[in-house]
């Protein structure tokens, strides 16, 4: 009789435990999604109210309109140039640097370090960087390119920014993957007379492979949801050249008011990321198996 | 041949070095270009090092702007705003994996499925929800869609799922509650965890752009990361003063990483943290 009241007040306590979390959920997360797909499928007032339901008419709208299909392509553009160069450039630094020795200490700190400048900080230091009259990037590399003037020039500003915000992450992510492979295996390969080249890609490479497509996965989300950079650095422009799916759905409902349009996009950008996360998720089971 | 690898492992490190240096030179640069003058900025070929180290940029960045504001306004939304994500996820994650209810794990999983919703494409209508809620302007308006962090939950329940059920009982013969023995008990045993978690939410919220741009409008509620990309200075070559605020941003931040360096890589490799 005491035991079985004794659990009763503990299951009570326990969704008390659970209630503040549940409403956040419900208040941020859930509430919002549902109402955006509702927005998505209905014309809504300036002042938030659905004032009619219209279907798919938004998206229709939407992938009729030159304006959208320029940010989806802005938003793919940047992650087909950011994803692999990332990968590039923190896999060869990583491969610099992942035998333990004094000087690597100190090389494996200089490329994590940019960990520790927020994204509205690093967005203002490459814009000035990369200012064509006053720039360091133009002098120092002897170049004259009007950066913020062009569209590629634009993106890759944003692309060379993303890499340097990753780099401290995916570069430690790919140091510890090619600490991890076992040195023996190293070793057998190279006195069966493999080269640096051969072993990188016949023993290495397929052993860091699922955190190579872990962090493809994270990167690809984060290209589909880019938007602060944009704002800082190129605020969308030359010519909408960088304007991204999420910077244009600020744009349409928060500047022009355009609700409807603004939740069409949003829905777009979860059905994109959402089949991404999946994928991520997938692959970080992966990377903590191999481990 | 050991020779042979000598020298490549020299060069090696030698390479990585003059990468590292190119890697951190915006910090340098950053720091460097704090101490300009106006006149500096415009000389070419471009400065790189400092003509001197005149405090004039930084007394600048404070008197000509609400610098100090901004910085306290983040201080307090990242410091209230990264304990109640703390408290929230903790009282979650230690009731799913102590306690015994109904519905428990599917409860549980239905605050993991947010990680599906990504926050960016919510914004629209959690803008709605706080401006109806009238804490546009409001600390809480700004850390409001920060204070639940289910991958953070995740990582705990494992965490409390590690201490035998039977030490929750021994305390409850002692006299000793839930939330005690939570308190007192569980909370110490996972210490390391929960200052990796603390530490990474602060950061997060400390570091946030899009979401407290859109619910402060009157200046002196901005956070420091909306704050310094409004300066004024932008348009005209006077950067000196924005580069004086970004300066005092990292330093701080530049210290703490250094300092924590060894558990911050090892977060990562258990995959605390991530993204």
């Amino acid at each position: 009789m005491k035991k079985s009241l004794g659990n009763k007040k503990n299951s009570l306590v326990g969704y008390l435990y659970l209630l503040p979390a549940l409403v956040l959920a419900y208040v941020f997360s859930y509430r919002p999604f549902g109402r955006t797909i509702l927005n998505s499928l209905s014309l809504v007032s300036f002042s938030g109210l659905r004032v009619a339901f219209v279907g798919l008419e938004n998206f229709k709208n939407l992938f009729s309109d030159k304006n959208f299909l320029n940010s989806l392509a802005n938003t793919f553009k940047f992650g087909a140039l950011f994803i692999p160069l990332n990968i590039a450039v923190c896999l060869f630094f990583a491969l610099l640097v992942y035998r333990k020795r004094r000087l690597n200490a100190f090389n494996e700190t200089l490329f994590i370090l940019p960990m520790a400048v927020a994204m509205s900080s690093a967005a203002l230091i490459f814009k000035a960087l990369f200012n064509p009259t006053i720039g360091v990037v133009n002098y120092l590399f002897s170049l004259s390119i009007k950066w913020f003037d062009q569209s590629w020039p634009a993106m890759f500003t944003l692309v060379f920014l993303g890499i340097w915000m990753a780099m401290g992450l995916d570069f430690l992510l790919l140091l510890g993957a090619l600490r991890s492979v076992p040195p023996q295996l190293i070793e057998a390969a190279q006195i069966e007379g493999a080269g640096a080249f051969e072993t990188f890609f016949r023993v290495q490479l397929p052993l860091i492979s699922p955190t190579l497509l872990f962090i493809f996965s994270i990167r690809l989300r984060d290209s589909m949801l880019l938007s602060g950079p944009v704002m800082v650095l190129t605020g969308g422009g030359p010519h909408r050249s960088t304007q991204t799916l999420v910077y244009q759905m600020y744009l349409d409902g928060f500047v022009s008011g355009n609700y409807s349009r603004g939740s069409a996009i949003g829905v777009v950008v979860f059905i994109l990321t959402f089949l991404l996360i999946l994928l991520a998720f997938r692959s970080e089971k992966r990377r903590i198996f191999y481990q | 041949m050991i020779k042979r690898n000598l020298w490549l492992n020299i060069v090696k490190g030698a390479v990585a070095t003059l990468f590292g240096l190119i890697v951190i030179f915006p910090i340098f640069y950053a720091f460097s270009a704090s101490f300009f003058s106006v006149s500096d900025f415009s000389t070419y070929p471009p400065k790189i090092f400092p003509p001197g180290f005149s405090p004039h940029n930084y007394v600048r960045a404070f008197k000509e702007s609400l610098l100090l504001r901004f910085m306290l306004n983040s201080l307090i939304v990242a410091t209230v705003g990264s304990f109640i994500r703390m408290a929230v996820a903790v009282l979650a994650a230690f009731a799913v994996a102590q306690l015994k209810f109904k519905g428990q794990n599917f409860l549980f999983f239905l605050i993991l499925g947010t990680m599906m919703l990504p926050a960016d494409a919510l914004i629209i209508e959690n803008y709605l929800t706080i401006s109806k809620l009238g804490l546009i302007d409001s600390y809480l308006g700004i850390m409001s869609i920060y204070l639940l962090a289910p991958t953070q939950m995740f990582m705990l329940r494992q965490g409390f799922k590690s201490i035998p059920k039977t030490y929750r009982e021994v305390a409850a013969i002692d006299g000793c509650g839930d939330f005690r023995f939570l308190l007192s008990v569980a909370l110490p045993m996972m210490k390391s965890l929960v200052l990796t978690l603390w530490l990474h939410s602060f950061v997060t919220i400390w570091n946030t752009y899009l979401w407290p741009l859109l619910v402060t409008n009157k200046p002196q509620m901005r956070t420091v990361q909306v704050g310094i990309t409004m300066l004024g200075y932008a348009e005209s070559l006077d950067y000196g003063p924005i580069f004086a605020a970004i300066s005092l941003l990292i330093l701080p931040s530049l210290i703490i990483f250094l300092l924590l360096r060894k558990r911050i890589v090892a977060g990562i490799a258990a995959g605390t943290i991530v993204g």
